[in-house]
């Protein structure tokens, strides 16, 4: 009765850790038979980091405290499936998420010093350029696309730290546009740069990113370009493109064939999406129960595909649930970006709430065969160092933008 | 002996998942409630400065002090708060000839006036704030 009591209190952090450590008694009694001290004690740290970065950030951060919340569910609920399915990985996902919520203190200490970080628009510029340039230089073809970079054993994904890198330029483009109306065009420019950035994705034949950034840029462009036929041309060249890429490039016209029927390219392109609504179809309402299913028979059911995993072992309730954790925190990033009085920073709100958000349905859209699959992480959920450090990243901007700019800048002065 | 565990804790497991999910929606529900925007000007009110999310309560980001005014717990005041630092009769603001009086109900927690403790009838200002437990609000008398 008294357990009745403590959860009638419905704190949401209270809720969480109970999730964590009922997660942990279930491997307890999984790990039975070969019992490894190691993992337990990793586990236990990270449920301690956890709840107490839950619990600092509500101390330091005069922000939103909900966000980092909802992130911590997606994680934890992320580890478990990543662990079921492969332990090394799983152990290698804790250190990243340690890593990651490392990261998000120390970008919001520093990022929240920095002044004028609205005025480097070149920076930012020169910082993309490069993140292409070495991916194209040192990159390696995985998965079907050229997005690895690997540096001693190491490998990262520079596309993802570019999306936050675009969403900062466009913050900073749009933020300043009467310093940028003496050039004639500039929006025309700003426009032929985030389609060079398209451009050189589509190269690396990374669909799914482009897509991101894409949506990124029409968002945006579409609540702050004054010049408004400038998003007709936007979305007239779109289409453009697509149907071009459709005729041209043989990678996306197998993309979009197993999408309309996979069941006849079962053998080779529709295999991994057939299996994964096997997956999600065997797991029913409430899941086969962790560790009876068999999430295995779905490739790299770890990264793009760890939602048919969640769905066949924890259920679809699951899924519905994480479905509805992302709507919860795209709504925070909205209503954040609209009590922002400060316009760089409002920006910012927007560009990375739509990331999050499309991201995620992009990815969740593919593994449910709603839309063509294309390879994406599903943010905080799915395995991958770069994926979870970049997510973190930018939750550590929204973050400081979920703060009152304004009266900051009074105490400053 | 582990599948039987597996099995009772897929139940569960989504029942927390709900149980968090709904937990946030109502504190985000309890924040939205209220954002209805009134016309203050030449009006005494009461402004909350807490962030209200923080506050895990129904509680309005505005009081207007119309006459006498009682803040509490029990459903009978003015300004009801269920929040356990507040008594159930904590203070109350009592209006003379368009000056507005302060007075501790003998409340447990006490009521704080900018920072100190409140022993007696005190006249309040523009500005003033106004303490009890956690909750902090404005007083706003712009005349």
């Amino acid at each position: 009765m008294m357990f009745k009591g403590e959860i009638r209190k419905q704190s949401p952090k209270n809720l969480l850790l109970l999730f964590q450590i009922l997660a942990l008694l279930l491997l307890l009694a999984y790990e039975q038979m070969h019992a490894d001290k190691m993992i337990f004690i990793m586990a236990m740290g990270l449920i301690l980091i956890i709840y107490l970065s839950n619990y600092l950030l509500i101390k330091i951060s005069s922000g939103d405290n909900y966000i980092f919340l909802i992130v911590t569910m997606l994680i934890t609920i992320g580890i478990i499936v990543i662990y079921r399915i492969d332990e090394k990985l799983g152990i290698k996902q804790l250190t990243w998420i340690s890593l990651g919520i490392f990261l998000f203190f120390l970008v919001y200490f520093m990022v929240k010093r920095l002044k004028k970080i609205d005025d480097w628009l070149y920076l930012y510029l020169v910082l993309a350029y490069l993140l292409f340039i070495i991916t194209f230089a040192f990159g390696d073809r995985k998965f079907g696309a050229i997005n690895w970079v690997s540096f001693r054993g190491f490998a990262f994904q520079p596309g993802e730290i570019t999306k936050i890198v675009l969403i900062f330029l466009l913050a900073s483009y749009y933020s300043n546009t009467e310093k940028w109306r003496h050039i004639k065009y500039s929006s025309y420019y700003i426009m032929g740069v985030v389609y060079s950035f398209i451009a050189l994705l589509f190269l690396q034949k990374d669909l799914g990113t482009a897509l991101v950034f894409y949506i990124i840029f029409a968002s945006i462009q579409f609540i702050y370009e004054e010049d408004r036929k400038l998003i007709l041309y936007n979305i007239g060249l779109f289409l453009g493109s697509g149907v071009l890429g459709y005729v041209l490039f043989d990678h996306v016209k197998i993309r979009f064939q197993a999408w309309l029927n996979p069941w006849i390219y079962i053998e080779r392109q529709g295999y991994q999406i057939t299996q994964s609504l096997f997956a999600i179809a065997e797991g029913g309402f409430f899941g086969k129960g962790l560790g009876m299913g068999h999430p295995d028979f779905v490739p790299v059911v770890y990264t793009d595909f760890i939602f048919s995993a969640i769905c066949e072992e924890m259920g679809i309730f699951t899924g519905i649930g994480i479905v509805m954790l992302f709507m919860i925190f795209v709504y925070r990033g909205f209503k954040i970006a609209i009590s922002q009085e400060n316009r760089f920073y409002r920006i910012l709100a927007i560009g990375i709430s739509t990331l999050f958000g499309i991201q995620s349905f992009i990815i969740l859209g593919g593994v449910l065969k709603m839309i063509p699959l294309t390879g994406l992480t599903l943010p905080f959920i799915s395995y991958g160092g770069s994926s979870i450090l970049s997510s973190f990243i930018a939750l550590s901007i929204l973050q400081i933008c979920s703060e009152d700019m304004t009266s900051r800048e009074d105490t400053d002065e | 002996m582990y599948s039987i565990l597996a099995l009772i804790f897929k139940y569960i497991f989504i029942i927390v998942i709900y149980l968090f999910i709904f937990s946030i929606i109502r504190l985000i529900y309890l924040d939205i409630k209220s954002m209805d925007a009134i016309s203050f000007e030449d009006r005494a009110y009461l402004k909350l400065i807490n962030r209200k999310d923080s506050l895990p309560f129904k509680i309005d980001e505005h009081y207007i002090i119309d006459g006498d005014i009682k803040l509490g717990r029990q459903n009978n005041n003015d300004i009801v708060i269920k929040d356990q630092y507040v008594s159930k009769e904590h203070f109350q603001i009592v209006e003379d000839e368009k000056e507005y009086y302060l007075e501790d109900l003998e409340s447990v927690n006490g009521t704080y006036l900018n920072g100190d403790k409140l022993y007696d009838i005190v006249k309040l200002k523009d500005g003033d704030i106004i303490r009890i437990g956690k909750i902090e609000f404005l007083f706003v008398n712009r005349e």
